[in-house]
């Protein structure tokens, strides 16, 4: 599959903070790419690079296979950090500004915009009476102006209420079945999760790991077990799987396998056999926030 | 160009603070010619020894083809007014980060410093205008018979080219403070204050060498009018003698800031 954007080593420094530190991985053709990180990780650095914002100490990038320029970036539609607009222009003369620059789009895709994000009502009114989550919508509506085949969002889903979420996240899912390529920068586990195909992860500026999400994100089995005598199930189970660990305090041992291997029947017997009678047996998936944790070491 | 044009016409039509300022601009060029006109008709309508004197000595400064000279002069008191327009289209950019969003958007760093110099050029060229229609209606309602209307039209051009220069100042200013209130503070205490205190200074201890600070280069385009020029004829001949030294200055000091506002903007992180 082609690449719509490589990386290739891309480092940059404010003074003595290394943001970035040779960053290199590619994003392919109609993929919901995820960059992920906590705050902090350099990932609004890397996409500010991207669109020219910032200029990277070291590497270099491509769209499409050619170097970044504004007739690449005219292609684009792109959200990076905050909503910015001329506060005492309404909705839609900003949007003529957008239009103006960037080529894409008529005026009367203007108003299918915004009817996409709910602005079409408000259209007339100043930015500047708008709320975060309306600023954050008419952002999206500039992202989407002459429908852009690339999307660039930075956390996309700031300042919305929880119906404003779904809404994107439906809105990125249909982007993504039309054959848009998305890359979205978010410290939202949950988003990446629902929406994303492939992710990078990174951490105080080091890429972690990249590729697809379920290769990436791989949620566990986690079985948890007790008997009368936890500390002699404990050692019992440790024969079955080196990856058991006891809880003292619950009187609980959990043993993981990886994701959709573990088989509670076996282990059952498995105890039984070995004259220990289970009074408890459960199966836990492990939670995404524990293997992104796991992952950024936090 | 055309597109730049166009994109900064959407920017400025519809915003509130550039029409007020533009406003306030319109009615002090008109206000202090007037003011300094009644001062001349008060003085010269008087029926004594001194209102015959004085007529007889500067005679009508603001009949043609003097009053090009005179309202370019009064006029240019004034550029710190629009100098504010100036400061608040740049420093808009940054407060809104929309300096950012026109480059997301598709705009090279080099297309969006050029749509500020077409800011620039926008304003200087309003002023110019104003200064056109002032100079015209005091030419005309001072005039008597047939005036010799047009020899000293050329004080457009300089007027134009000053106000060019000073106006750039204010946008480099603007530009490099990046914040409004801090920046009109540095360009009106430069503007009134600071500078005229160092031409001052260099005049009398270093051999003049404060006609080549920023703002002096420029005002010397334009020196006084020619009634004054009489109260000391050795230095107002000298003054019209270096215009044409000053218009080449005045060239190259505003070609030097543009160059300085690309340079920066090409490499800097926005």
């Amino acid at each position: 599959m082609a690449s719509v954007l490589s990386l290739n080593q891309i480092s940059k420094s404010y003074g003595p903070v290394k943001a970035l530190k040779g960053v290199s991985f590619d994003v392919p053709e109609g993929a919901v790419f995820g960059i992920l990180g906590p705050n902090g990780s350099g990932k609004t650095t890397l996409l500010s690079i991207i669109l020219d914002v910032l200029k990277a100490d070291h590497g270099s990038f491509f769209w499409l296979g050619n170097p970044g320029s504004p007739d690449q970036r005219k292609k684009i539609g792109s959200l990076l950090e905050t909503p910015n607009f001329y506060h005492y222009l309404s909705a839609i003369n900003n949007l003529k500004i957008t239009q103006s620059i960037s080529g894409r789009g008529t005026a009367s895709d203007i108003d299918e915009v915004l009817k996409k994000v709910r602005l079409f009502e408000r259209r007339k009114s100043r930015f500047n009476t708008f709320s975060l989550g309306m600023k954050q919508r008419l952002a999206i509506a500039a992202a989407l102006m002459g429908d852009p085949k690339v999307l660039v969002f930075d956390e996309p889903t700031n300042g919305l209420d929880p119906v404003g979420i779904a809404e994107i996240r439906e809105l990125i899912i249909e982007l993504r079945n039309s054959g848009h390529t998305i890359i979205m920068a978010s410290h939202l586990l949950d988003e990446v999760e629902k929406v994303c195909t492939h992710a990078a992860i990174l951490r105080t500026g080091e890429l972690l790991t990249t590729g697809e999400v379920e290769e990436i994100l791989v949620d566990d089995d986690v079985v948890e077990i007790s008997a009368t005598d936890s500390a002699r199930l404990f050692e019992l189970v440790r024969q079955l799987s080196g990856n058991a660990v006891l809880d003292q305090k619950l009187n609980l041992v959990h043993i993981t396998f990886p994701k959709g291997t573990a088989k509670l029947d076996e282990v059952n017997r498995f105890c039984f056999q070995n004259g220990i009678a289970l009074n408890h047996l459960l199966l836990k998936k492990k939670r995404l926030e524990a293997r992104f944790f796991e992952l950024t070491g936090n | 160009m055309i597109n730049l044009l166009k994109t900064e016409w959407l920017k400025i039509k519809k915003y509130p603070a550039f029409w007020w300022i533009i406003g306030v601009t319109a009615l002090s060029y008109p206000g202090i010619n007037y003011i300094f006109h009644s001062i001349y008709d008060n003085m010269l309508h008087r029926n004594n020894q001194t209102a015959r004197i004085t007529k007889a000595l500067i005679g009508n400064p603001f009949a043609f083809p003097e009053a090009w000279h005179t309202v370019a002069y009064f006029s240019s008191f004034f550029v710190f007014i629009p100098a504010v327009v100036v400061i608040m289209l740049v420093t808009n950019e940054y407060n809104y980060k929309t300096h950012r969003q026109n480059i997301i958007d598709g705009w090279s760093r080099s297309q969006y410093t050029t749509s500020k110099f077409i800011d620039v050029l926008l304003v200087s060229l309003l002023i110019t205008i104003l200064y056109i229609l002032v100079s015209m209606i005091i030419g005309y309602t001072n005039s008597e018979g047939a005036p010799d209307t047009w020899s000293l039209s050329y004080y457009t051009a300089l007027f134009a080219l000053q106000t060019l220069s000073q106006l750039s100042i204010a946008f480099l200013i603007g530009f490099l403070v990046k914040r409004a209130f801090i920046a009109l503070g540095v360009f009106i205490f430069y503007f009134l204050i600071f500078e005229n205190i160092l031409v001052g200074v260099g005049k009398r201890y270093a051999n003049d060498i404060g006609r080549f600070l920023p703002l002096e280069i420029s005002d010397r385009l334009i020196p006084v009018p020619a009634f004054l020029g009489k109260f000391d004829k050795e230095s107002y001949d000298r003054a019209l003698a270096a215009i044409n030294a000053h218009i080449f200055y005045t060239i190259i000091l505003t070609a030097i800031i543009w160059l300085i506002c690309f340079r920066v903007n090409n490499k800097r992180d926005l």
